[in-house]
């Protein structure tokens, strides 16, 4: 070998070197730039998968016109009952409730079936298990998250009530089985893990009981906070014998809730008991509606359990329910509010 | 053209003094018989006769008895052999060739540039918003709403008011070429003075790695003063070198290209004194020490008296001081702002020591075995190797003395700018004689392009994408609204149809005072924590890089408070991270 041979290859090597070294030296900057964050490859992947703009659930919190709205038995898997409900009552339903067990997956075939005929879905989610202790301390967040992440992939409007009647004892998440501070975390932890999932397009609506039935039960102790709630639901029942006008039956609960929020009241499942009285309460109920600013709207619970509270069973009443939603007040296309 | 001085076609000496006619393609051949040293007095010229005349071939003597009539033909003819193969003179196609490889890697450098995408990072939205302002004042009269003197690391009448127009007439895009156009001019520039100053082969490679730097790729799409300041830089070195053999006044052509530079960034300051050692060094071998000197006199009296009026009359001096001479210490360690110099530029810079040893050690490669001609001395090739070299160190040099890294990976490319020479030398002399080892070249290079791919992908990755965070603003923005972002200039700048910039507040200010409706008044992160329960702002929005302190005091009132409901949630991944925009509203 040369001694020109030998400096060539000395040379090469040494260039080798120094390359493989400034190669190894200059990735790192790529990689661990400032603050030795992600790789060029997680930001064109996370580029690649972002998300559509978020659904602005903002109008539909307080808008112009009332909800119009309706639980049925079949919705949202099936929304035949719903168009015949629609034909019934001659308008289409713009808030349309429906009920999901803590642990079930997100239908969300069936919220795109109620959003795409004009309404907004509002799902009430019933904890039966585990308990909101066990949800409040992370056990299920695996599954509240992977939950959100649908609803934000959805990214259309959905409207969640989450343990609704939580002042009644007749439900496992309900006063005799859970503090109010095990409730009020629960709500919270989910609530933080649908903002961190980045599901902004959740209307949350906090809905106890009418405090009618069970008076001795505060309400604010349950109350998340503003922060975390948008809509105050309301729960409570025309019936022959108990209270029968919007402000008995409504009144004492406003009146309570209007000491610790202002939030806008959404009456979250209402119906008239059979009856004679049926047709004034159909009435009674629009008008209250109707009075009240802060009220946003209703969901008529069109569902026979417990009793027929369905408005068709009793055609005078369907009648006037008919009449008075036909009124511009009443109902809207959520997809153009 | 082995040699870093040129040859010229006859060999023969030309005139010393002034620029003389030169060759064909432009190139003066002066510089290839320097003597350098003391010499006070012009090079002397040295005649090289090499090829004058060959001999004339020897007569025969006369033979009565041969009659050439009857002489044998010769069976072949030995043909005319030059003393090479190949010529190192200049000329009109080698300039060609030199202009096409040039153009080619400028068509390189463009696509590297063009390649990166991304919104607008903070900075450009700033100088471009502010530019739109100062056009509307200067077209208009509309007043201006803050004095940006006091706060831009550059004249706020120079760079913004150009990016602007561009902006104005093809948008962001539009102000982002405008610094490709600066960008590659600075590398014909680089080729232009590497190539007077040593030859093709020294501009090309120059070139070609100054290209592939993460500082070019990155500056060559991103519309901040970077661009237009080593563009101009660049000129002013070039004027520089190109008037080494003229009078001494000519220097004075830099001056304004100097002083224009520092005015559009001030940072490039930190270079005038390699211009000022520059004019010096190149004109010495021509018009001798004393003129020399008067070079670099006549630039540094030039320049100075150019930027002290334009500090006077120009209002430039809070602004300088605020973003450059007496910047704010940051905390950025030693050792972190070495390994990002290293990491950003430490491949070029250990190619131009290769090459400044090198050609200190031997002026050229001896291609041309048969040019003995005259060479530089040894000090003067080390005074230039070593200026120019060590211009690459003052960046990084000077945000060490800071403890700050900010814009370094910006700034490094100034002084990479005056070490590319140095460079091409280290690369041709690692390529050979006759280019014997290319692939010890290509490979450097390739490995340079991929380190400005990566570091470049990098940087542009380095803020968010805010499309998305602009449309969901855009919703529920108002021509009255109050708004607090984090990173205002971004929204300020794409919604600028919509908003005007006072109607932004940013979470910067530790001078943020809130004026409560009882007339209290609150101060920094007090004020921001009571302006946020009293609903004073329509809009906030939160993306946790750059106050992340303050962002943890805005989050905890609107936490507590309720005033406000998050209508966004927007994650987002860069180089340095993943993050959220977070965009919040009152119901």
């Amino acid at each position: 070998m040369t001694p020109r041979h030998t400096t060539v290859r000395i040379r090469s090597a040494a260039v080798a070197v120094l390359c493989l070294v400034l190669v190894l030296a200059g990735c790192g900057s790529s990689r661990h730039d400032s603050s030795g964050g992600q790789a060029d490859a997680g930001a064109a992947s996370a580029a690649a998968a972002a998300p559509s703009t978020p659904y602005d659930v903002t109008p539909l919190i307080k808008p112009s016109r009332k909800y119009l709205g309706v639980a049925l038995a079949t919705v949202p898997k099936s929304m035949t009952e719903y168009d015949a409900y629609s034909r019934a009552i001659g308008k289409r339903p713009d808030l349309v409730e429906y009920y999901a067990s803590f642990g079930d997956g997100f239908d969300a075939q069936g919220v795109r079936r109620i959003y795409d005929d004009g309404g907004l879905p509002y799902m009430a989610w019933e904890p039966f298990e585990p308990s909101l202790a066990s949800i409040a301390s992370g056990a299920s967040d695996a599954y509240v998250t992977s939950f959100a992440r649908s609803v934000r992939a959805l990214n259309l409007p959905l409207a969640i009530s989450f343990g609704h009647e939580m002042n009644g004892n007749w439900y496992a998440w309900g006063m005799t089985k859970a503090t109010p501070e095990d409730f009020v975390k629960a709500w919270r932890h989910i609530h933080d893990l649908f903002e961190q999932a980045g599901a902004t397009n959740v209307i949350w609506a906090w809905s106890p009981n009418v405090i009618n039935p069970v008076p001795s039960i505060a309400l604010k102790p349950y109350y998340p906070g503003d922060a975390y709630v948008d809509w105050v639901g309301m729960i409570g029942y025309y019936t022959v014998t108990g209270q029968n006008t919007f402000d008995q039956l409504f009144g004492p609960t406003m009146r309570q809730v209007r000491q610790f929020t202002r939030r806008p009241f959404v009456i979250a499942e209402t119906a008239s008991q059979l009856g004679p009285r049926r047709q004034t309460d159909v009435d009674d109920l629009f008008d209250g509606v109707a009075a009240h600013a802060d009220v946003v709207g209703f969901i008529w619970f069109n569902v026979p359990k417990r009793a027929d509270w369905r408005i068709q069973s009793t055609p005078h009443a369907l009648a006037e329910y008919r009449k008075r939603a036909a009124a511009d007040l009443f109902g809207f296309d959520v997809r153009k509010p | 053209m082995d040699q870093e001085f040129y040859d010229v076609q006859t060999y023969r000496s030309v005139p010393a003094q002034g620029p003389g006619p030169g060759t064909p393609d432009g190139t003066t051949p002066e510089e290839f018989y320097w003597f350098g040293g003391d010499d006070a007095e012009a090079p002397q010229q040295l005649g090289y006769e090499v090829y004058e005349h060959f001999a004339p071939a020897p007569v025969p003597e006369f033979d009565p008895a041969f009659d050439p009539a009857f002489a044998p033909e010769p069976e072949y003819e030995i043909p005319e052999v030059p003393e090479t193969g190949w010529s190192v003179a200049g000329g009109r196609r080698r300039s060609w060739i030199g202009r096409m490889l040039l153009l080619s890697v400028l068509v390189v450098q463009a696509m590297l540039s063009l390649r990166l995408h991304n919104t607008a990072f903070q900075d450009e939205a700033l100088y471009l918003f502010a530019g739109h302002q100062e056009l509307d004042h200067l077209l208009h009269g509309t007043p201006l709403p803050i004095d940006y003197s006091g706060y831009f690391s550059g004249s706020p009448w120079l760079y913004p008011v150009l990016g602007a127009a561009a902006d104005s007439v093809f948008g962001l895009t539009g102000a982002r070429l405008l610094s490709l156009l600066f960008m590659l001019g600075a590398t014909v520039l680089l080729y232009a003075l590497s190539r007077r100053l040593f030859n093709e082969r020294v501009a090309l490679c120059a070139a070609a790695f100054f290209t592939v730097l993460q500082s070019t790729i990155t500056l060559g799409f991103f519309a901040t003063y970077d661009a237009p300041a080593i563009f101009l830089l660049a000129l002013s070195a070039w004027i520089v070198v190109r008037t080494n053999r003229a009078t001494p006044l000519a220097v004075l052509l830099a001056a304004p290209v100097a002083a224009l530079a520092v005015a559009v960034k001030y940072a490039a300051g930190l270079y005038l004194p390699t211009l000022v050692l520059l004019a010096v060094l190149v004109g010495w071998p021509y018009r001798g020490r004393a003129q020399a000197l008067v070079r670099g006199l006549l630039l540094a009296l030039g320049t100075g008296g150019l930027l002290g009026a334009a500090m006077v009359f120009g209002h430039m001096t809070a602004g300088l001081q605020t973003t450059t001479t007496s910047r704010v210490q940051g905390t950025d360690s030693a050792a972190k702002l070495l390994s990002e110099s290293a990491q950003w530029g430490g491949l070029m810079f250990a190619v131009a020591c290769g090459g400044a040893l090198a050609y200190i050690v031997r002026e050229r490669m001896h291609e041309a075995v048969d040019v003995t001609a005259v060479r530089s001395t040894r000090r003067w090739r080390a005074a230039l190797a070593l200026l120019l070299c060590g211009t690459a160190l003052l960046a990084p040099a000077y945000q060490i003395h800071l403890h700050t890294s900010t814009s370094l990976h910006k700034h490094i490319g100034f002084g990479l700018l005056f070490a590319a020479p140095m460079a091409g030398i280290g690369i041709t002399r690692l390529m050979g004689a006759h280019f014997r080892q290319p692939q010890l070249g290509i490979l450097v290079w390739v490995v340079m392009l991929a380190l400005g791919l990566s570091q470049s992908t990098a940087r542009f990755t380095s803020w968010p994408d805010s499309t998305q965070m602009v449309q969901v603003l855009g919703r529920h923005t108002s021509p009255t609204g109050r708004y607090l972002a984090e990173t205002r200039e971004v929204p300020v700048y794409y919604l600028h149809g919509a908003t005007k910039a006072n109607q932004w507040t940013s979470t910067y200010g530790t001078g943020y005072s809130y004026r409560d409706a009882h007339g209290r008044v609150y101060q920094g992160a007090d004020g921001y924590r009571h302006a946020v329960a009293d609903g004073w702002f329509d809009l906030i929005l939160l993306d946790g890089k750059s106050t992340p302190a303050m962002d943890a005091v805005i989050r905890q009132a609107i936490t507590t408070d309720g005033t406000y409901r998050l209508i966004a949630s927007l994650p987002f991944t860069t180089s340095q991270g993943p993050g959220t925009y977070q965009i919040y509203s009152k119901p």
